[in-house]
């Protein structure tokens, strides 16, 4: 899968300021200098559920131990992690894994796309820091009912599953734990009950093993 | 007040889908259907702001004993607020208290605008629940330095000061200048993205706010009538 020009979803785009308070350069701009500041062994990168993790219990018992950052924005599509990366956000750095979530707020792109997307910052990763190793969490289900949005993550997973299996540096990890239950739906239950009962088990398989 | 019937905040307008997964409707119908459920002391109302507030333990130590009921929808303008309001989110519940937090999201109207609409929603509240009481909090500061957004969130604060008065239900409760520096900046241990409140950020608007609740939620209408023989 190789990622084309006309390919949005892998073209490097920064967030344009569309409300007019600099909010994502100025996160950006943090970003880049904290990989200035400090030596991190993981680095998770990605939009919003990567970036709330941080503000819950579970990042200060299960990542801060591990000397991470994190580096997510709420809204960001693979094209504007692929910027980011691309302008200083793995400079200066030398972490052992970088943790890559993102993918579902790709509106507007086929699975396909967002999977090349993905592929991309895979790639960009791994030439930038030939050492670490990339692990790319599975995009999750989202919609209380079925819908065409989890059809479209749930491709990109397979695809995104099947290229990364002939990488030594990089590998998938799918940490839904079963939030769609028997009847199709998704419970409402608190993000934060989701990250400490749902994802904390998962993370905690996932990152030992990489590490 | 501004506006009258001609102004853009104050039309009660659904959010359309345009992601396809129905999201904003489902949180919505569960609202309507937390109405039939329970019987709610107190009523938060708004956007994101209100919404991340029930993600914190902060909700469990302070809000969820007060029997308080959340209803905010991230992204929402004055204009979804109103709509929600006028379609379910109040059936069968008589909250004392009704918290409105809304106004930040509204990128396509001027401050005059924006305070008319929470103005609009106040009043919609005075009408449905005459003996409650509305506590409007003020739009923060957003942004890591100043900013036209800044502004427009201080003029909001501003006019709403002078117009909420005139309610006589409503009050309104601003802690916009806890978050500045000295060097007019917003610390990310405040805001982890220069407008969401981190769990740190919430506890300094969390304490007057309790307060405020507390002290409204101990003048019930049978100590009211009681004072007044």
């Amino acid at each position: 899968m190789s990622a084309e020009a006309s390919n949005p979803a892998a073209t490097p785009t920064p967030c344009e300021d569309s409300q007019g308070d600099g909010r994502w350069m100025s996160q950006h701009v943090r970003f880049v200098s904290e990989c200035k500041e400090r030596e991190p062994d993981v680095v998770f990168v990605g939009d919003s559920l990567v970036q709330l993790m941080h503000q819950f219990g579970i990042w200060r018992q299960l990542f801060s131990p591990l000397h991470c950052l994190n580096f997510g924005i709420g809204g960001d599509a693979t094209q504007h992690v692929l910027w980011r990366l691309s302008n200083g956000e793995l400079d200066n750095i030398s972490p052992k894994v970088v943790v890559l979530w993102v993918g579902t707020n790709n509106h507007g792109h086929t699975a396909e796309q967002i999977a090349s997307g993905i592929m991309e910052i895979v790639q960009l990763i791994h030439n930038k820091l030939p050492n670490a190793h990339t692990l790319v969490l599975g995009v999750l289900p989202r919609g209380r009912m079925p819908n065409p949005l989890r059809q479209r993550n749930a491709e990109v997973n397979k695809l995104v599953q099947d290229a990364l299996s002939s990488l030594s540096h990089a590998s998938f990890f799918n940490v839904d734990p079963g939030f769609v239950l028997s009847d199709g739906s998704i419970s409402h239950q608190d993000i934060s009950v989701h990250y400490h009962s749902g994802l904390r088990p998962c993370f905690q398989r996932a990152l030992p093993s990489a590490l | 007040m501004s506006g009258g019937d001609l102004n853009p905040a104050a039309v009660p307008l659904p959010v359309e889908d345009r992601q396809g997964d129905g999201r904003w409707m489902s949180q919505h119908t569960r609202f309507v259907q937390e109405c039939k459920d329970g019987e709610p002391e107190v009523l938060f109302v708004g956007d994101s702001m209100v919404q991340l507030m029930e993600q914190y333990e902060i909700w469990k130590e302070m809000f969820s004993p007060l029997h308080a009921l959340n209803f905010g929808l991230a992204g929402d303008t004055t204009c979804n607020v109103l709509w929600r309001l006028q379609n379910g989110e109040l059936e069968n519940i008589r909250p004392k208290v009704v918290v409105l937090w809304v106004g930040t999201n509204n990128h396509d109207h001027t401050a005059e605008q924006v305070a008319g609409g929470i103005v609009a929603i106040a009043q919609l509240l005075t009408n449905r629940l005459p003996k409650a009481k509305i506590v409007v909090l003020g739009l923060l500061p957003r942004g890591e330095q100043p900013n036209p957004l800044r502004e427009k969130n201080a003029t909001v604060n501003r006019l709403l000061r002078s117009w909420l008065p005139r309610l006589g239900q409503a009050l309104f409760l601003d802690v916009s200048n806890e978050f500045l520096h000295s060097d007019g900046s917003i610390s990310s241990q405040d805001m982890f993205d220069y407008l969401h409140l981190t769990p740190t950020g919430y506890n300094t608007l969390a304490k007057p706010l309790s307060d405020l609740l507390l002290q409204i939620l101990e003048e019930t209408p049978e100590e009211r009538r009681a004072s007044l023989v």
